[in-house]
């Protein structure tokens, strides 16, 4: 599957693209004589390169307290892009387990953890987040709890529904006549084949939590500034939209070309996907 | 008209003319031939069978009369001529004037033809409208229920609402042959239509489309893989192989006097049932390997028109036998019998709701976890379909080996020794062991399948279906495998198949399941020639063979199918179908009697004191 | 008929128990996390006399589950309590000076007045959404290697690439700040919801339209569909009448699973970033605010809203696909 989608341009764009930006991420700041949170009342609204009266040492321009938009843009994608990764990691494997034990087990125990997801389904994120986050201090930590929140039942719900199919298929019959153990059909039959097609869609998924965690950090419930993260630099900008807009649109324009080179990474590993089961099934 | 006269007109004008008909597989850089040079003629009302294997291009001619060769297929030289027309001519808007009204076409997918979410009815209603547009709703209604009376679909009108996901595959093969002749088409394309159903229900179909015939007036061109079948049904036979026309024969020529040798193996292959010698393996120590007692099981499924309620589908009734130490043990019945769910209580996969089973004189019921995987180390089952009952990312020799890792059997430095001894003994060629199972053919594969049912040296092996998947000429080396397996290991077998000439080859000893009840229980040769049970009679009759039938279809074949699992009629279960269902066998169940080397559950011969 | 009772029945009373459950973590959420919402109410001056009064009066010291029980009960009347916040008739009654007595405004009252102006925004979003998808799914699915296909290939991974923060600041920006095309800032007339609601179809969009298409592609390789054209039925018939009818269901699932809870989670940011005066812009200054008894009431209203969803779509898709019944 990952041979079908590297022959596709897409996917090597979208790679390209992200490893650029994320070598970047972690280099730039390192070697950079100024820090994201470095204040410089002299050079506050700073307009990017590309404008009258913009220089070489703040390619993006400056906000409202001179700090530099490349560095916060950074170490912003930093951040999101931690948050993205393990909150996706997280929910897939708890996810995984929940969806693997119900679908294979059955009876009662599916029929209770399949409640509990539609349960924690019927909590849209923002009301998940807004409760967990805006009543105390959010830090990193706490948003990654909350996404794994928000987002384990889907994953649970899709790997039951094909442990549910493949614990049908006779190869489990035959796995449970020669003596093997629940665990050991679950972990070395089942889970192989199941779960690398779920985990390629995830590459989509750790573009939507970037969003989310972008969204947080707007309302005032994500990580909590100084730090840098998209959302408190777009809530930043906001407030200079009519006389410092590059504040906004630029770090914008920047976590936009991120997650499009995510989805595009991720949305060529589906239809590969997509493509390699339709040929298996033939 | 009768049927002379309509002969006599098909001599004057054929109404098909197939001329040097090549097909195609077409890609960039080069064509390969899937049909060579293909000619016939068919005449207004006659049946024409075309035979062949698997591969042989019987799909492809099929489709390519109706002017349907789905992509990257090319009809690239030659013609289908109707009166004169070259149908692989025909634009789209002519084809659709075509197709329906003069050519009609039914598959053998028939439960995928129609759209589920759309009740029966519609469908039919709306593919007479289009093509008959003189036929007004209330018309084309009276018409298709009318024809599905015609057919013998039982309460029309009620399967007129019903959706296609509610029928049966036969009685969705009724519904095609209606919606295939209600616009009265001159030819009927029957592309291996039986190949899905079982036999009693195959020749059903077979025997409805032959009065059809008469009737309509229809000219039929009919394509199956069975040649007891096409020489039932047709006056002349056209014999493919690899795309090419062979021979083109009367039936009796190409029983008694085959043209080629492809064809004298064709119709020797096809198994004999009466003519021929078999001496399964019979128990020598008359010892108990596997004893059942009164097994019932029964699911639940949901019920759309009750509340809170459950459906039960009782698959499997009271079902007892002992199986004997050395014998071949045959398990035989249709769809729906019960007998892949007794298979899977057998195994041990599912538990039974009622009664026990006994391994070597302990009962299985009982058994703790660890007396319960021991068991599973002398207690092997080789499924069905090679396809999917092995694990597609491991190797084969992970395959093989892993029962003796998961029960110790011997130590890891013993593993490749024994995997290569196991490997030799199924026939698997060296080199095989670091094989996906994607790379291997289904024989292959089911090699790996008895291999790591063999790999634990088991007392007894469940063969559930494991044939069925592989033609006829595997599955004959594949038998030998087991007789030879069989006298190397001396071990037991449970044959559990749906495929009446394999148990007559394999078996010593044959249960017949019907609607989840042992209905017969005997000895090879009395079932073979003297079955008790009109059930038993009218499978036998059902059989697609070249010797004469030693039952008479005519006489014994039963109208109609099994009835559901969830409503079990009162009495005798098979009374619905039974053609003596006396008054008794609508109120009480038949009582077990013993007759020679078996037993019969049937009033008739419970009353009968001959017996 | 039989089967839509037994659904409804079975449906609805594991509905109630989801709210239920959901309704008493948030609860207990809101109570165990720190912030002491008495002193919200009672303002930075007051003394601690004063706030144990007040948490006394407002029962906040008994033990959690008698907490629930007794808002439970206040909900059957249709009692969601009152904002410890806004005054009735609308203003802020924060401060804690000398009204301690006005009378605060009641939480359904609150929601009543927002629900409306949500649902306009949601309905001309979905309204938008569907607008676009629609025709463009389709004939993406029907020519899966076309280049309308392409084309809304492209679309629909920018679309689902912009964050709506962002997209929704760049419009007010261009659209209203700089070309005057639109209001928006508020809520004065529909013209209002245009912006916001053309922010949520976006979002929509991208989800709907791709799965609209690889749905009609999936159906039209059914079987059936080539097998109608060789029965005598036109593709177009089996197309309209067929196609498009199986292709519906995995959207109406769409709708239940993914959408219904993207929509209400857009619709907050959305409401916010435009302050449009509805549900989400309501719930969001609560959580400024710490009006708890606003954020809860929100939070059992809107998860009773997604429950009452997914039954509608699980009974519409089973009325297009009986198999659905089994």
């Amino acid at each position: 599957m990952l041979k079908a989608a590297w022959k596709r341009p897409q996917f090597r764009i979208g790679l390209i693209i992200i490893v650029s930006l994320l070598v970047l991420a972690i280099i730039l700041p390192l070697i950079s004589s100024t820090s994201a949170t470095t204040l410089s009342i002299r050079e506050r609204f700073a307009p990017p390169i590309f404008m009258d009266g913009g220089n070489l040492k703040h390619l993006f321009g400056t906000d409202q307290l001179g700090r530099d938009l490349l560095l916060r843009s950074l170490i912003g994608l930093q951040n999101a892009v931690f948050i993205g990764l393990v909150s996706v990691i997280g929910m897939f494997f708890l996810g995984a387990i929940i969806g693997m034990y119900a679908g294979y087990k059955g009876g009662w125990i599916d029929t209770i953890l399949m409640r509990i997801t539609d349960a924690q389904m019927s909590i849209p994120v923002i009301i998940l987040a807004i409760t967990i986050l805006g009543v105390s201090r959010p830090t990193a930590f706490s948003v990654i709890v909350v996404l794994i929140l928000a987002g384990w039942p889907t994953y649970a719900r899709v790997i039951r529904s094909v442990t549910l199919t493949e614990s049908k298929k006779e190869f489990v019959r035959a796995a449970k006549i020669i003596g093997a153990s629940d665990q050991r059909i679950i972990l070395s039959h089942i889970a192989p084949n199941i779960l690398p097609p779920v985990a390629f869609i995830a590459v989509l998924d750790v573009a939507r939590m970037m969003i989310f965690e972008a969204i947080f950090g707007f309302i005032g419930i994500g990580i909590q500034p100084p730090i840098p993260t998209f959302g408190n630099i777009l809530a930043d900008g906001t407030k200079y939209l009519i006389n410092a807009w590059w504040i906004t649109v630029i770090p914008g324009l920047f976590l936009f070309t991120a997650l499009i080179s995510l989805n595009l990474i991720g949305s060529t590993l589906e239809s590969a996907r997509n493509e390699a089961l339709e040929g298996r099934e033939q | 008209m009768t049927k002379n006269q309509t002969i006599d007109d098909a001599i004057d004008k054929p109404i098909l003319t197939v001329n040097k008909l090549n097909v195609v597989a077409r890609s960039s850089d080069k064509d390969t031939a899937i049909l060579t040079d293909i000619s016939f003629n068919l005449s207004k009302g006659e049946i024409l069978s075309v035979i062949g294997e698997s591969g042989s291009g019987l799909t492809v001619l099929s489709k390519s009369l109706m002017n349907w060769l789905p992509s990257p297929l090319v009809a690239s030289k030659g013609s289908v001529l109707y009166r004169g027309d070259n149908v692989l001519n025909l634009s789209t808007n002519e084809l659709r004037k075509f197709r329906g009204k003069i050519f009609a076409y039914i598959g053998s997918d028939s439960t995928t033809a129609l759209n589920p979410t759309v009740p029966i009815g519609r469908h039919l209603v709306s593919k007479l409208r289009a093509v008959m547009p003189e036929y007004s709703e209330t018309q084309a209604q009276k018409r298709i229920i009318d024809l599905f009376d015609a057919v013998r679909i039982p309460s029309p009108i009620e399967r007129f609402n019903e959706f296609p996901f509610q029928f049966s595959g036969g009685m969705m093969q009724r519904v095609m042959i209606v919606d295939a002749l209600c616009t009265d088409p001159e030819l009927l394309v029957a592309d291996n239509i039986t190949q899905p159903l079982d036999v009693t229900i195959a020749k059903q179909i077979v025997r409805l489309l032959y009065d059809l015939r008469d009737e309509f007036g229809t000219s039929v061109v009919f394509s199956t893989a069975s040649l007891p079948m096409a020489a039932d049904i047709s006056e002349r036979l056209l014999v493919l192989q690899n795309g090419r026309v062979l021979e083109e024969a009367t039936p009796k020529q190409i029983v008694d006097n085959p043209g080629t040798n492809y064809t004298k193996a064709l119709s020797e292959r096809v198994p004999r049932i009466w003519s021929a010698k078999h001496t399964p393996m019979k128990s020598l120590t008359q010892k108990t390997i596997l004893s059942v007692k009164n097994v019932s099981k029964t699911y639940f499924t949901t019920d759309p028109k009750a509340y809170f309620s459950k459906q039960a589908v009782k698959a499997v009734r009271g079902v007892s036998f002992d199986v004997l130490e050395g014998e071949n043990f045959g398990i035989v019945g249709e769809s729906g019998c019960g007998k892949s769910t007794l298979s899977r209580l057998l195994s041990w996969v599912e538990k039974p709701d009622d009664g026990e089973i006994l391994f070597e004189n302990k009962s299985i019921n009982t058994m703790n976890s660890s007396e319960l995987k021991n068991l599973r180390n002398q207690f092997q089952l080789i499924l069905q379909d090679p396809y999917t009952s092995l694990p597609g990312h491991k190797t084969v020799g992970e395959i093989i080996i892993e029962p003796l890792k998961i029960h110790r059997s011997c130590p890891p430095q013993a593993y490749s020794d024994r995997l290569f001894e196991v490997m030799t003994e199924v026939g698997l060629p060296k080199g095989t062991e670091v094989s996906l199972p994607s790379q291997l053919s289904a024989s292959m594969r089911q090699r790996v399948n008895i291999a790591r049912a063999m790999v634990t040296k088991p007392n007894l092996l469940i063969l559930d279906e494991t044939m069925s998947s592989l033609d006829q000429v595997e599955q004959a080396r594949l038998l030998d495998l087991f007789d030879e397996l069989q006298r190397r290991h001396n071990f037991t077998y449970i044959f559990i198949s749906h495929d009446l000439a394999l148990v007559r080859r394999a078996c010593s000893r044959v249960l017949v399941m019907y609607l989840g009840r042992v209905v017969e229980m005997a000895a090879n040769e009395d079932l073979f020639f003297n079955p008790v049970h009109p059930y038993s009679q009218a499978l036998l009759s059902a059989m697609p063979t070249l010797e004469k039938n030693r039952f008479d279809a005519s006489k014994v074949l039963l109208e109609g199918e099994p009835p559901s699992p969830v409503n079990i009629p009162l009495g005798c279960s098979f009374r619905s179908r039974c053609p003596n269902a006396l008054e008794i066998c609508a109120t009480e169940s038949p009582p077990n009697s013993p007759i020679r080397s078996g037993q019969v559950e049937c009033h008739l011969i419970a009353q009968d004191k001959n017996f | 008929m039989t089967f839509v009772l037994s659904f409804l029945l079975r449906r609805l009373s594991q509905g109630l128990v989801i709210v239920l459950l959901v309704g008493f973590v948030i609860f207990s959420l809101l109570r165990i996390v720190p912030g002491d919402p008495v002193r919200i109410i009672v303002g930075p001056m007051a003394t601690e006399k004063q706030v144990e009064e007040i948490a006394n009066e407002l029962g906040l010291n008994d033990p959690l589950p008698i907490q629930f029980g007794r808002y439970l009960s206040e909900i059957t009347e249709g009692d969601f309590g009152n904002s410890f916040i806004k005054a009735k008739g609308g203003n802020a009654a924060s401060g804690g000076k000398e009204n301690a007595g006005v009378e605060r405004a009641a939480v359904l009252d609150l929601i009543k007045n927002a629900i409306p102006l949500s649902a306009i925004l949601a309905g001309l979003g979905t309204a938008f959404a569907l607008m676009f998808s629609i025709p463009l799914g389709i004939a993406a699915g029907l020519r899966p290697n076309g280049l309308i296909s392409k084309l809304t290939f492209a679309l629909s991974s920018i679309f689902v690439s912009l964050p709506n923060i962002w997209l929704a600041i760049l419009l007010i920006l261009i659209v209203s700040t700089q070309l005057g095309w639109l209001p928006a800032i508020g809520y004065k007339g529909l013209s209002y919801a245009i912006l916001p609601a053309i922010v949520l179809a976006v979002e929509l969009s991208a989800v709907i339209v791709r799965a609209l298409a690889s749905s009609v592609t999936t159906t039209m390789q059914e079987n059936f569909v080539q097998a109608g054209v060789v029965r005598g039925l036109t593709l177009q018939h089996m197309i309209s009448r067929h196609v498009i009818r199986n292709a519906s269901i995995p959207i109406l699932n769409l709708f239940g699973a993914q959408l219904g809870g993207l929509l209400l989670g857009s619709l907050f940011i959305v409401e916010y970033i435009f302050n449009y005066p509805g549900l989400g812009l309501l719930t969001v200054n609560a959580v400024f605010q710490r009006d708890f008894p606003v954020i809860q009431g929100v939070a059992i209203l809107t998860t009773a809203a997604l429950v009452i969803i997914n039954i509608m779509v699980d009974l519409i898709s089973a009325g297009i696909d009986r198999r659905l019944q089994y």
